[in-house]
């Protein structure tokens, strides 16, 4: 808890700063700092996560992929219901507990999402998106190294995320082994379910960069505010 | 037998709560309007679309040429191409102007075919709409994969004016991201690394707008 509350000022104190003269409004001092950690994700993209994507995507049959990310989400259930309950969004929490409890039951521990066929739709919240709700600001935007796209805000909210984990506070045997392999599936199948998008965004874009930027800060934007429509311009 | 009864009687007890929990949750999901003109307007067309990108009878080639002209009577592709030039709008020449609208039609035809045609199993719901200003409605459509229904919906919405008395699209986004303001980070970033040389954006969009075919 204490780690938390560390984690919310370091949050409110960087998403606070100030940010010099910046005419375009892209709010990306690190811009030079940030292209090159880009194109070093991209380099790492390139040799290993994206090979091993088409991979996954071509020999993993479209069942098993389902039944993974179906099972992964439900892991993950937990911490989107505690961000639901921080952000005061009581009857969003309801859904997603209902979704667990489903989908851990009847759904073989998440294998198959039942919950949705029963039309109980799932939705994802996570601890930057709850410091958006409570007030915090962006900030600078910054190219995390393997992560990709992120703010302090959102950089901090990630940390705290893995704190609202109740995973985390499991031990079981080879728990940091287990979830390295929670880890790395995730990001491959992520990946593999966004192989034809992220090619096109590429092929169309004529600074891939500055498109990823705006399309992680649009998208961001959007997840925060539920998918509601934004109520400026 | 007695010490059956415990662990059928807890199981049950969750099934039951889970049950029930089912029941409320779907009972209160629904929903029952009359469609408004916009919507009625984005239903229409996405018909449309289906039916182009779904005709058996036609080529590759003719579906796309079809396609392209029907998106050319939906959207009013000038004005999202005025829009992404951002602040270098005001210095370009009237020449550059004219000839960034050719190239950028040219590009956007092109690339938001190719966006469409990967969605060409899939179908859009509308599920309502919202007025942003007196000329202004955003209509908001949800993914339909009649193939999957376990697909993960995602949101795909459109921007409705009235331009010169016609109702058309201005602009449309995917999961929150609009196609306008991304194209605009795009375009002002690379036209910024060129000094703001619109004749350079210019070719880098006919390149573009050629690879896709």
């Amino acid at each position: 808890m204490r780690l938390l509350a560390f984690l919310v000022v370091a949050g409110v104190l960087l998403g606070g700063c100030a940010s010099p003269a910046d005419p375009a409004g892209v709010n990306d001092p690190y811009e030079a700092t940030n292209r090159e950690i880009f194109d070093f994700n991209l380099m790492v993209d390139r040799t290993f996560l994206k090979p091993t994507a088409e991979r996954y995507q071509t020999y993993v049959p479209e069942v098993v992929r389902d039944s993974l990310r179906s099972t992964l989400d439900n892991l993950h259930a937990p911490v989107v219901v505690a961000n639901d309950l921080l952000q005061a969004e009581a009857s969003r929490a309801g859904t997603m507990t209902g979704r667990f409890l489903i989908n851990s039951t009847i759904g073989l521990g998440g294998l198959i999402d039942v919950a949705t066929g029963f039309g109980i739709e799932s939705h994802d919240e996570d601890f930057g998106q709850t410091l958006a709700v409570w007030g915090v600001g962006d900030g600078p935007y910054l190219m995390l190294p393997l992560l990709g796209p992120s703010n302090p805000r959102d950089a901090v909210g990630r940390l705290a995320d893995v704190g609202l984990d109740p995973v985390t506070y499991i031990k079981f045997k080879r728990h940091v082994m287990w979830e390295g392999v929670r880890m790395y599936l995730n990001i491959v199948d992520t990946r593999a379910r966004n192989l034809e998008t992220l090619d096109g965004i590429e092929r169309n874009s004529l600074d891939f960069y500055a498109t990823a930027r705006s399309l992680y800060r649009q998208n961001r934007a959007y997840q925060i505010r539920n998918g509601m429509p934004s109520t400026d311009e | 037998m007695r010490g059956m009864t415990k662990p059928y009687k807890f199981i049950l007890a969750t099934f039951s709560f889970v049950a029930a929990l089912v029941l409320s949750l779907g009972l209160s999901m629904g929903r029952a309007e009359a469609a408004s003109p916009a919507e009625q307007f984005i239903a229409d067309n996405v018909q449309k679309a289906m039916g182009i990108l779904n005709n058996t009878a036609s080529s590759k080639d003719q579906k796309k040429t079809e396609f392209q002209n029907f998106l050319l009577g939906l959207t009013d592709i000038q004005s999202i191409g005025r829009y992404t030039l951002g602040q270098y709008r005001r210095s370009a020449s009237p020449e550059d102007l004219t000839a960034f609208d050719a190239a950028f039609k040219e590009y956007a035809l092109s690339v938001y075919q190719s966006y469409f045609a990967k969605y060409s199993g899939q179908s859009l719901k509308v599920t309502g709409s919202n007025q942003l200003g007196a000329n202004d409605i955003m209509v908001k459509t949800v993914t339909v994969d009649p193939k999957k229904s376990s697909a993960k919906p995602f949101e795909v919405n459109f921007r409705v004016q009235t331009v010169n008395g016609r109702t058309m699209v201005v602009d449309f986004s995917v999961e929150g991201v609009w196609i306008r303001e991304l194209e605009r980070n795009d375009f002002t970033s690379y036209l910024g690394q060129k000094n703001g040389d619109v004749k350079a954006l210019i070719a880098m969009l006919k390149q573009k707008a050629a690879q896709q075919h």
